[in-house]
């Protein structure tokens, strides 16, 4: 009898241990960012590769992370043809400052442009451990607006195409941007 | 590891070899006492005379009585949990009608309201189930005992609401700002949700009528009607939920018996 007591209470403790134990998978699909593929001007099927791109958040000081193994200021920089950059899940505008050439000795080869994205949020279920995502819906009419740094010169960018409206997740290219 | 749980599977045999051996020699051990009485016999034959009458007696108590009825209880835990968990209330009374000697009809009907916390979720669930089925004594009771030792199934359902208060909203990019934690209210209504489970359970009489009992229950989750844009995180009655359709669930309780008719038991016990 006192066995079968004992034996019940540890069966007990040993589930109620395991109350806490949820952890968000990496692999889960949340939030997602906007994928960006940079594509050449001139031959629009063609992706092109940036060179010593840097994009930081407005009103934020430090970059995106586009290399984290690297150290300083070219964990901020890419030479690739996609990035993916996060959208503000507390507002429905984020803007980001677009640098080609960052960091060149000479400043008249840098050029920067303003990228604002304006969408729609919505808040989707995920899991006990993940809790929500939200996912965004690019507006039908101004979802894009590119402008140069300073305003009077030309941009860098010279088009911007929107591929996917709604951005659910990471698999596909939302942006084109050709330069 | 795998060595470890051998030898305690094979104390535990042997642990209840020595069980069983210890009921044998009780129950032989009357024999040996009439042999010794007879020895004496002879010697004072007057004494003899009186004392088989009183042996008859004994004999006559064997072909035991079982008493049939209804016992009622409490949850004592879901009870007491209320006093010092802050996010629990909750109230679950048991009964059970003994049907034959050695099945019993069994149900048990509460009411929860738990407000779970995870790391980025705070919901709260209200309602309540009610749960029957039967549960199958393997306890052989000596003499007058009426101890339990219980497996038994049960069906549940259950009919609540869920508010979710709070959530964050998960982001594997934390480049901006992480957002805090946002309030809601959202209160999804109408939810219900029906299992099967497997019950074991305990009770022992403590005196008169009077029991107490404590049970653990696995759960099987067959219908869960989820709100839309959430998930049913606590189920009263079923508890919390995993991934799976998986529960688990425990109970203590102390209940009262209240005796309706006595049978023999005479037959059924010989065999």
């Amino acid at each position: 009898m006192k066995k079968i007591i004992l034996l019940v209470l540890l069966v007990v403790f040993a589930f109620s241990g395991c109350e806490k134990d949820d952890i968000c998978d990496a692999n889960t699909a949340t939030t997602p960012r906007l994928v960006l593929s940079f594509y050449d001007i001139s031959n629009s099927t063609v992706l092109k590769n940036v060179t010593r791109l840097k994009v930081v958040g407005e009103g934020m000081t430090e970059g995106v992370i586009f290399n984290a193994s690297a150290s300083g200021e070219s964990k901020y920089l890419t030479s690739g043809n996609t990035i993916s950059i996060p959208l503000k899940t507390d507002e429905d505008t984020t803007t980001y400052s677009f640098t080609f050439n960052s960091g060149n000795a000479n400043p008249d080869l840098i050029f920067v442009d303003n990228v604002t994205i304006n969408y729609t949020r919505n808040t989707i279920y995920v899991s006990r451990a993940c809790g929500y995502k939200t996912i965004f819906t690019l507006n039908p009419t101004n979802a894009i607006v590119h402008t140069a740094e300073p305003v009077s010169s030309e941009t860098w960018i010279q088009y911007i195409s929107v591929e996917k409206t709604n951005i659910e997740n990471e698999n596909e290219t939302h942006l084109k941007i050709f330069f | 590891m795998k060595h470890i749980l051998k030898y305690s599977f094979s104390f535990c045999l042997l642990l209840s070899l020595f069980l069983a051996q210890a009921q044998e020699t009780t129950s032989t051990k009357p024999n040996p006492k009439t042999t010794q009485i007879e020895e004496i016999l002879p010697e004072p034959p007057k004494k003899v005379t009186k004392k088989l009458p009183e042996e008859k007696v004994l004999d006559s108590i064997a072909p035991k009585t079982n008493r049939y009825g209804l016992r009622v209880g409490v949850d004592l835990y879901k009870l007491t949990r209320g006093l010092y968990d802050s996010n629990y209330k909750g109230i679950e009374l048991v009964g059970d009608y003994r049907l034959t000697k050695k099945y019993y009809l069994a149900a048990e009907i509460g009411n929860e309201n738990k407000t779970t916390d995870d790391d980025r979720l705070n919901s709260t669930a209200k309602g309540t189930y009610i749960k029957a089925g039967f549960d199958y004594n393997a306890y052989e009771n000596w003499l007058d005992m009426e101890n339990i030792i219980s497996i038994g199934m049960r069906y549940g359902a259950s009919t609540f609401s869920q508010e979710l208060n709070s959530y964050k909203i998960y982001n594997a990019n934390p480049y901006w700002d992480e957002v805090p934690s946002i309030t809601t209210g959202e209160k999804y209504n109408g939810l219900s949700a029906s299992w099967i489970e497997v019950v074991t359970g305990v009770k022992a009489k403590v005196f008169n009528n009077v029991f107490v009992g404590f049970s653990l229950q696995l759960k099987m989750l067959i219908t869960n009607k989820q709100p839309d844009n959430f998930e049913n995180l606590y189920i009263p009655g079923f508890n919390r939920t995993y991934n799976g359709d998986f529960g688990v669930g425990f109970n203590y309780t102390v209940s009262y018996f209240i005796p309706i008719y006595k049978k023999k038991a005479v037959a059924e016990k010989k065999k």
